[in-house]
């Protein structure tokens, strides 16, 4: 089914012309962004959301969703900026960015879907960091958000040999990540590292994004991954994965991701997944909801 | 065989601040009979304390936790409360993730492992089957499946419940239009006949299914009763206290094969119960499988 080795697709993939990059509208506002919170001026960000009418509209929803600010109204840009905190911005920004780098048809997978997806994993992963008391639970959440980077590499780059890789998973019912190394030689965590180095992101989350499959061969930031992992691994039993079940059966203790997550987190033996797995189903609709309005304003 | 999900009342928004005397009440039923209501179907429990509260004549949830939390009154109103929250799942096919889990992951891991033994044989326990709707909904499952992954297998359903107007309407198997809601034509075509008062399920699908009373507490029979690949116990361990559920999972260890199957209501957990079963996670549900090595003893 694939023409190209594993070798051109890894040439492919590091030329630069073809890899996608930050939309120049959000550049100026990422890199504000990155300078410490404390040195951040909330009209300045308001400011400079205003000149995106899609962030801006994402704004208002996110303040709006009870995933983010339990039960305020809110109906300004500035309004929006305080309830969801400056903190947050970077996070709106980059997956705004994310967003608008997905093509409207890529073969075979509806946007909103995979969309759907990564806003599951970065909420279930933020939730499942506080509940296992896990430090720094909003990098959970932005590593849950970006952990599948690498798929919009490969619709972009790649999108025929991408596209077999999901319609044999689709067929098979398999996880893509198996497709894809099937068809493509790579995963979608392969091209995720390249093009999240190109982005230069947080070492954490180029982390996160080369080894969610693979955790127990992360070197650093071990725990995050193994979070990400599990919490992505909960996104696909649980209906919000690629758009079709896997046919399988999860034992989470034998999960590579649950022995590293348990180094750290000596408790986990007795924590209760299946109260967490009912809890899931909450986001599951909100996110469908939510992703719904955010994808009608791109 | 397609299994479509059974319909899902109108979803109600969770952009509501929650009564923090319901959250309680969740708390209390999670903790006491170990089914949970996540946030968005909060408002389904709202709706169930206050039918609760007019039976009772009383307005406020903060009074009605008070009920069920009143030592003289606890259980008794703990049960109403989960009367009325099971009312109307009793049907057929109430719960497609399940089934569909069962035929698309689980029977075929069974068949599976079992290819190799010289009797091809599954027998599933459905454990307080009440009027027989989950009996014969599984027969007809496995009948559908017995075309294709279980030709040439024995199928045996062992159906059994305490209450002995159940077993009797299980056995003569005629159901009204609220049980049989969610068939398909097709189903309702080759597996039930039309006759006055309902529709009364065919022979074909009885020819799999033994019903028996049981009650689930008393050892002596339970212990006659085993082999089991999958036993279905969906919202009956929720009645029982702490004691009585640690009772009744031994015996279904024992009843188990090994790395026998366990499905309960799609909102039970057995979270702090008993180590011999695990939680696993299959398409949109989930279910328990017992340890493979696991020492039957008392747990209690």
């Amino acid at each position: 089914m694939n023409n190209l080795s594993r070798e051109q697709i890894f040439k492919k993939l590091e030329s630069v012309e073809n890899m996608p990059s930050i939309p120049a509208t959000l550049d100026p506002l990422l890199r504000y962004l990155s300078l410490p919170v404390d040195q951040l001026e909330t009209q300045k960000v308001v400011d400079m959301i205003s000149h995106d009418k899609s962030l801006t509209v994402q704004c208002l929803h996110l303040a709006n969703s009870p995933l983010f600010c339990r039960w305020q109204a809110v109906d300004s840009l500035r309004g929006a900026v305080v309830a969801l905190g400056l903190g947050r911005m970077k996070e709106v920004a980059l997956a705004c960015s994310f967003m608008k780098m997905l093509p409207r048809q890529i073969g075979g997978i509806d946007p909103v879907i995979f969309w759907e997806h990564s806003l599951g994993c970065a909420l279930v992963s933020r939730h499942l960091a506080r509940k296992l008391s896990l430090p720094n639970a909003e990098k959970a959440y932005l590593a849950g958000l970006l952990h599948d980077f690498g798929i919009v590499a490969n619709v972009v780059t790649l999108p025929k040999e991408f596209g077999d890789a999901l319609t044999v998973a689709r067929e098979r019912e398999i996880p893509l990540h198996e497709a894809e190394l099937e068809i493509m030689g790579i995963t979608h965590a392969d091209s995720g590292r390249i093009l999240a180095e190109r982005w230069r992101l947080a070492p954490e989350l180029v982390a996160v994004i080369a080894c969610h499959h693979t955790p127990e061969l992360a070197v650093t930031d071990r725990s995050l991954v193994a979070l990400v992992n599990i919490a992505d691994l909960l996104c696909r039993m649980r209906n919000l994965g690629y758009g079709y079940p896997e046919r399988r059966l999860v034992d989470l203790a034998t999960e590579k991701g649950f022995g590293v997550l348990v180094e750290d987190c000596p408790t986990l033996g007795d924590f209760d997944w299946a109260r967490l797995t009912f809890e899931l189903d909450n986001y599951m609709f909100e996110v469908h909801r939510l992703v719904a309005a955010l994808y009608r304003i791109q | 065989m397609t299994i479509s999900p059974a319909p899902e009342p109108a979803f109600e928004s969770t952009s509501f601040a929650p009564n923090p005397h319901l959250l309680r009440i969740r708390d209390l039923l999670y903790q006491t009979a170990g089914t949970f209501h996540p946030d968005h179907r909060l408002r389904f429990l709202q709706d169930h304390c206050i039918r609760r509260m007019e039976e009772l004549r009383i307005t406020g949830l903060r009074e009605y936790l008070g009920c069920l939390t009143a030592q003289h009154n606890q259980q008794t109103e703990l049960t109403a409360l989960l009367n009325e929250m099971i009312a109307g799942e009793t049907c057929f096919f109430p719960n497609a993730p399940h089934l569909n889990a069962l035929r698309n992951v689980i029977l075929p891991r069974i068949v599976h492992e079992k290819s190799s033994l010289p009797v091809r044989r599954l027998k599933i326990w459905s454990a307080g089957c009440s009027t027989g709707e989950e009996p014969y909904s599984l027969a007809i499952l496995l009948m559908e499946e017995s075309k294709n992954l279980l030709a040439d297998w024995s199928l045996e359903i062992q159906a059994t419940d305490l209450d002995e107007r159940s077993v009797a309407h299980a056995r003569k198997g005629l159901y009204d239009q609220h049980a049989t809601q969610n068939l398909t034509p097709q189903i309702r075509q080759q597996y039930f006949a039309e006759e006055s008062g309902g529709l009364a399920i065919s022979t074909q699908a009885r020819s799999c299914v033994t019903i028996q009373r049981l009650n689930l507490l008393d050892d002596s029979p339970m212990s006659l009763i085993g082999d089991f690949d999958i036993i279905f116990c969906c919202n009956v361990l929720i009645y029982f206290d702490l004691a009585a559920k640690n009772r009744v999972l031994q015996q279904f260890l024992g009843s188990l094969l090994p790395n026998g199957y366990l499905f309960l209501g799609h909102t039970e957990s057995l979270f702090g119960l008993n180590d011999g079963f695990r939680l696993v996670h299959l398409p949109s549900a989930t279910a328990y499988r017992k340890q493979a090595r696991v020492q039957e003893r008392s747990h209690s």
